[in-house]
Order: C-alpha cells, then sequence, then structure tokens
C-alpha cells in the first residue's frame, strides 16, 4: 500500500510541472501539444550534460542531478523556441505546429543520441546511462498511517517541484505578469490597449513551458527509466495535456488530476504483483493510466472552458 | 537579384501556389540537410545519391545474385503503397479540420485483426483471402475513427489526446494478444501470416530478377483517386470541406456538423486501416509487439507537403519515401545513423508547415514593389489579400 503512494508521487510529480508547462502556454493563447517533445528535448539535453560533466565531479555524486535539472530546462526552453517561432513568428497552425515538434524531437534526440555517443565513447548506442537519483524519506511524516507512503523514498526533485509548482500558482495567479498572460488568451486585443506587448508575453510564456517540461522529462529519466533512450516518448506530454484539460486550465485541480494519474499507475502495477500474475499481464496494466485518461476526459470534457484565444495567431489590425 | 526575388514572389502566390510551396520547402529542406551532412564531414551529393540508390532510382555498385535495380525499385514501391494510404487518411480527416494523429494506431489494430482473422487461416485461398483482408482493414479501421469522431462532437474530447490515448491503449493490449498466443519464438515478433493473405506477392521472377508485386499501390492509387472525386465532385466531400472552413457557418447553413465530423473521422479511419493491412500484411508481413509504426506520423508529413491534395499526396510520398528507405543503403555506404531520415522528415515538415507564411511573404513583397514603382511592376491579380490567415484546402 505504501508502494503505491511513493510511487504514485514520484510519477504524478514531473507529469505536474508538464501540466503547468503546457497550462502557461495555453493560458498565453498558444495551443501547446508539443510538450511531449519538449520534455524529450529537455530531458536530452540533461542527461546529455550528465555524460559530459559526470566524470568531472566525480561518478556517483548526486549533485550531477541539479546539473542535469538545470541544463534540461535550458534545452527544453531553448527547443521551444521553435515552437514560438513557428506559432507566434510565422501564424502557422498551432496544432501543426506542435505536432510537427513532436516528430522532429524523436528524429532529433535518436539521431543526436548515437551521434554523441559515437563521440564519447566511440559507441553509437541510442542510450545515455544515468544513475537512478538517491532517495530519502522524511522522518516523521513518513509514520503517518495511510498517506505515509507519500513521504517515504522520495526523490530530491520532487521537494523541487512542489517549490515550484507553488512559486508558478503564485506567478499565474497573484502577479501582473500572471495576470497579462491569462488576458492573452482570453482577449488579446485588450492586453495590446492596456499597452502591453502580447507578443513578448506570448514568446515568454512558451519558453517558460519548454523549461517546465524539459524539467519534467529529466526527472523521468533519473526516476522511472533510470536511462535516457527513445522510451522517453511514452505519451507522458499526452498524459499532462490531459491532466491539464480535466483542471480545466487551473493549476489546483491539475495537480489533483496529476495525483489521480499516478496513483492509477502505480496501484495498477502494484494489484498486477500482488495478484501473482505472470510478466506478460503487466501490458494489460500499463493501459490503465491511458484507458483512466479516456474516461475522466468523457465526464469532464463537455463543461470546460479553455482559453478563448487559443490557437489563434496575434493578429494586431483584427477586429 | 531583386527582379529574381519577385519572381519566386510571383509563384508563390499565383495559380500553381500551394505547388510552389512544396517545392520551395524541399529546396530548404535539402539545403539544411547538407549543411547537416557538411557539418558532420560527409559528402551531401554522394549521400543524397546514395539515398536514391537505395531506392532503385540509381544502379548501384554491385549487385547480389537474383536483385538488381528493378527489385530495389519494387521494394521501395512496396513501402510507397502504404504510406500513400496513411497521408490520404490524414488527408481526408484534414479537410474537416480534425487532426488524425491516431493513423499508427488504427493501422495496428486494422492489421492485427487481419493477422489473427485471415492470416493465420490457412484453409483460404488467395481469391478469397486477399479481399477479406481488405474488408476486415476498412472495418476495423472505420469503426475506431467513427469512435474518435462521437468522443468528439457528443463529449467533446479533443481529437489529438483521444487518438493519443487510443495508440498507446491499442499498442499495449495487441502486444499482449501477440506476446500471449501469437509469438514467433524466434524474433519475438507475431508469427508470419500466409502467402495467401499477403497483400504482396513474394519472388516473383521478372526476367532473371526476383521482385515483389505490391498490389497495396493498385489500392492506394485507386483510393486517391477516389478521395480525390469525393473532394471534388460530391455533396459530401464539400460539406466535410466547410466545416473544416468554419464549423459554426456550416452549421448555420444547415450541415448537420456532427454527421460530418463522424463520417469524416470513420472514412478517414478506413482509409488508415487499409494503409495497416497494406503494411503488416504487405511490406513487413509481422507485427513489432507495442511498436507503433512510424509511419503514421511520416503521413502527415506528406499531406503537408502534398499541400492537403490527394493526387499531391501521391508525389510528396515519393519524396518522404525516398530517405525512408534508402536509409539503410545511406547508412551503410556512407556511414552516416540513418535515424537521419527521420530527422530530415521532420526538417521537411518544419518548412512545409511554414506554407502560409511564405505566401503571405511573397504578396507583400509584391505589394510593396507595387507601392514603389506602380507604372513599371504592375501589381498581380492574384492573391487576394487578407486571406493568409485561411486555411488552405
Amino acid at each position: 500500500m505504501n508502494k503505491v503512494f511513493t510511487d504514485g508521487l514520484s510519477f504524478a510529480l514531473p507529469l505536474l510541472i508538464m501540466a503547468i508547462g503546457a497550462l502557461y502556454s495555453e493560458k498565453s493563447g498558444v495551443t501547446n501539444l508539443a510538450v511531449e517533445g519538449f520534455q524529450g528535448v529537455g530531458a536530452f539535453f540533461g542527461a546529455l550534460a550528465a555524460t559530459l560533466f559526470a566524470p568531472l565531479i566525480g561518478n556517483g555524486n548526486q549533485a550531477i542531478i541539479y546539473i542535469a535539472m538545470v541544463c534540461a530546462a535550458i534545452g527544453g526552453a531553448l527547443f521551444s523556441c521553435i515552437h514560438g517561432l513557428l506559432c507566434i513568428r510565422f501564424r502557422a497552425n498551432q496544432v501543426i505546429s506542435g505536432v510537427v515538434i513532436n516528430i522532429l524531437s524523436v528524429a532529433l534526440t535518436a539521431f543526436c543520441t548515437s551521434a554523441a555517443n559515437a563521440a564519447i565513447s566511440g559507441n553509437a548506442s541510442n542510450k545515455f546511462v544515468l544513475d537512478v537519483s538517491s532517495k530519502f524519506t522524511v522522518p516523521l511524516l513518513s509514520k503517518i498511517p495511510w498517506i505515509g507512503g507519500l513521504f517515504t523514498d522520495m526523490y530530491p526533485f520532487e521537494i523541487i517541484i512542489a517549490v515550484l509548482v507553488v512559486v508558478l500558482w503564485y506567478l499565474m495567479n497573484r502577479t501582473r505578469f500572471g495576470m497579462r498572460l491569462r488576458a492573452c488568451g482570453e482577449n488579446p486585443q485588450a492586453v495590446d490597449a492596456a499597452g502591453a506587448n502580447v507578443t513578448r508575453i506570448r514568446w515568454m510564456a512558451v519558453i517558460i513551458s519548454g523549461a517546465l517540461s524539459g524539467i519534467g522529462g529529466i526527472c523521468f529519466a533519473y526516476s522511472l527509466l533510470g536511462n535516457f533512450s527513445p522510451s522517453i516518448y511514452q505519451g507522458f506530454g499526452y498524459l499532462a495535456i490531459a491532466a491539464m484539460i480535466f483542471g480545466n486550465w487551473n493549476i489546483g485541480p491539475t495537480t489533483l488530476a496529476c495525483l489521480a494519474f499516478g496513483l492509477a499507475k502505480s496501484g495498477g502495477l502494484q494489484l498486477c504483483i500482488a495478484a501473482k500474475l505472470p510478466s506478460n499481464y503487466t501490458d494489460l496494466f500499463l493501459l490503465l493510466p491511458y484507458v483512466l485518461t479516456l474516461l475522466l476526459l468523457i465526464f469532464f470534457s463537455r463543461k470546460n472552458h479553455p482559453p478563448k484565444a487559443a490557437g489563434e495567431p496575434w493578429d494586431k489590425s483584427k477586429r | 537579384m531583386k527582379k529574381k526575388n519577385l519572381l519566386l514572389a510571383r509563384r508563390l502566390t499565383g495559380r500553381h501556389a500551394s505547388l510552389w510551396v512544396s517545392v520551395l520547402a524541399i529546396l530548404l529542406m535539402l539545403v539544411t540537410a547538407g549543411i547537416l551532412l557538411l557539418a558532420m564531414g560527409k559528402n551531401p551529393l554522394a549521400a543524397f545519391r546514395s539515398f536514391l540508390q537505395g531506392c532503385g532510382m540509381l544502379p548501384k555498385e554491385n549487385y547480389g545474385g537474383g536483385s538488381g535495380m528493378l527489385t530495389d525499385l519494387l521494394d521501395f514501391l512496396n513501402y510507397l503503397a502504404p504510406l500513400i494510404l496513411a497521408s490520404l487518411a490524414f488527408i481526408a480527416a484534414f479537410k474537416a479540420g480534425l487532426f488524425n494523429i491516431g493513423i499508427s494506431g488504427q493501422m495496428m489494430l486494422a492489421g492485427f485483426t487481419a493477422t489473427v482473422l485471415v492470416g493465420y487461416n490457412k484453409a483460404l485461398s488467395p481469391v478469397i483471402a486477399k479481399p477479406l483482408v481488405l474488408l476486415i482493414g476498412l472495418v476495423v479501421g472505420g469503426l475506431t475513427g467513427a469512435l474518435i469522431g462521437y468522443l468528439k462532437y457528443r463529449f467533446n474530447i479533443h481529437e489529438v489526446v483521444s487518438t493519443i490515448m487510443l495508440n498507446y491503449i491499442i499498442s499495449y493490449l495487441t502486444g499482449f494478444f501477440i506476446n500471449n498466443n501469437y509469438v514467433d519464438m524466434m524474433t519475438r515478433n507475431s508469427r508470419t501470416c500466409t502467402p495467401e493473405a499477403r497483400l504482396t506477392l513474394t519472388n516473383v521472377m521478372i526476367g532473371d530478377l526476383k521482385g515483389k508485386i505490391p498490389l497495396g499501390l493498385i489500392i492506394a492509387i485507386l483510393v486517391a483517386l477516389l478521395v480525390s472525386f469525393v473532394f471534388r465532385k460530391t455533396v459530401l466531400g464539400f460539406e466535410i470541406k466547410a466545416v473544416g472552413m468554419n464549423r459554426r457557418c456550416s452549421q448555420y447553413t444547415g450541415i448537420r456538423v456532427s454527421r460530418i465530423i463522424l463520417l469524416s473521422m470513420g472514412f478517414s479511419g478506413a482509409i488508415a486501416g487499409l494503409a495497416g493491412v497494406a503494411y503488416y500484411l504487405g511490406y513487413t508481413n509481422t507485427i513489432i509487439p507495442k511498436s507503433l509504426p512510424g509511419m503514421g506520423y511520416d503521413s502527415i508529413s506528406v499531406a503537408l507537403l502534398g499541400s492537403g491534395s490527394p493526387i499531391g499526396a501521391l508525389f510528396a510520398a515519393v519524396v518522404v519515401s525516398i530517405f525512408q528507405q534508402g536509409a539503410n543503403y545511406m547508412s551503410s555506404s556512407i556511414g552516416v545513423a540513418k535515424e537521419i531520415a527521420s530527422l530530415i522528415t521532420g526538417i521537411l515538415l518544419l518548412f512545409a508547415s511554414c506554407g502560409n507564411y511564405m505566401k503571405f511573404r511573397a504578396e507583400r513583397k509584391i505589394q510593396q514593389a507595387a507601392d514603389l514603382a506602380p507604372r513599371s511592376v504592375p501589381a498581380p491579380a492574384a492573391g487576394k489579400p487578407g486571406d493568409r490567415g485561411v486555411k488552405t484546402l
């Protein structure tokens, strides 16, 4: 039972940071289906940095994770500029742009990983082997019955993400920048009339989105997978978007949706282990989060209120 | 210099604007790929030549026994057939303003069902088995597509999210059944299906060369003509296009939008199902469990490069296939990782998606030239100002 909470939380938090990334972009009026691509490329940069820097600071040193996270955020932010360029500057269809980014990212990381590996070690393998991050248990809280599992065997990045989420909530809902950002998604003309620069706000939102997704990606690479390989593209980004839709484009409910996904995933897996089914059957339980997503979408999608101007390129002369 | 720029601008706003946008996208892609190859210290021209050699369009230095340029060309066509069908599937939904990202999943489900029901049945004769395979592909794909359309209009679920979820569900589910019941112990893939059911005739002797005859290609061309006919000449096609351009307006004029969404997604899924059987019971003849075909995503590049026209997709598919199919030979002869093929396709997609912006810039350029010198450079008649935001259909 404890294991369900522990694993569930470590899956839910990276998902949440990606969902908030998507949320920032969509709230500013740029539809973002490119989260999947951002997280993959971000994780690639993080993993590359980890592989390059690990010998310098000593193998097995856990500080490498923080370097990797910073590099993943920078890499995700850089890659998200392509989405910004297509959607904001070139006024391309934003859904197409998102799909383009996702396809490009899979190809780009696969190609660059084997090229980088060939350059570093001479062996053109398609993965960077990373350590699994070390874990810690919060002393008193982990003894609480029922929910103690939430505080057992935590990854350090979970704390970072939790802090980031609070900061991002504050930025979105309590600051002038956040208010303008939300207004850009509802009525960009009004923001323009008020004297703010819609293009710049949207650019910042997309770049924030890329950075956050990159952090989410490297956290998955360090916890769930233990390496960086094409298996990073398992649809986490789309799950994050689905969580954002349940959350009705609000950070609070989105958090709950992500927790539900995480618990469904770990619960399914533990159920499979508890029932002593052969390993073939894990496939059936792995599809639980996706089925759950579809079912929840059926109940929650109808009365949703997406940002009104999302998907429309900003045109100053439009009435 | 300035005059030459204007010439390009004219092309991009003229009658064949979409064609010129595609040509420009391909040129930009070749330049980018060339720079990339140069940066890696390879000769881009040699690389592009080896792509063509791998597809049987240029002769290789030496061939093994029983194979030749024609063999490679037939292999290439064998790959081309499902790609054309998959891109037609994307176009069918795209015209209604819907993005069918789940072509991979629909292909896999159709291919899996047809393999299990017909491909392992040794009693059927080819005359019955082959049409049955096609029928199963149509029905399974069509039903999956229609389900997505239903979720879209009844529950307002964005089709991109629902198709992706279905992709993973299908991938895990078929993977589970293949691993449990239909696995080939040697390859860890599904067992190969009977030659009676396969849509590609293998080991056909042409002269002294052995080759494969892809029957899927005939179907692909027929479907392309059919899709083209539906969108040009029928009421249904007109209604689908109208819904794609402006959903509210079409509702106001009395088109039943829900029915159109359901139909066009079903239509798209059915063609994707055909692509699936052409891929799994023609090209590969086996299913790798839990690995969705990348072709479902390449088809999006093809459709965008062909600027959403079914006939354009035929030619765009050739361009994309050259890189995907020629990658193996290129990789062995030049020594560049074959993942570069997908990268090139991605770059191509990137440029193709900027098509509207290219047209917009061209219009602006002509307008500016006309403003500067109203007498010497006449303003063009084509290219109405203000239609830059409109999606080309």
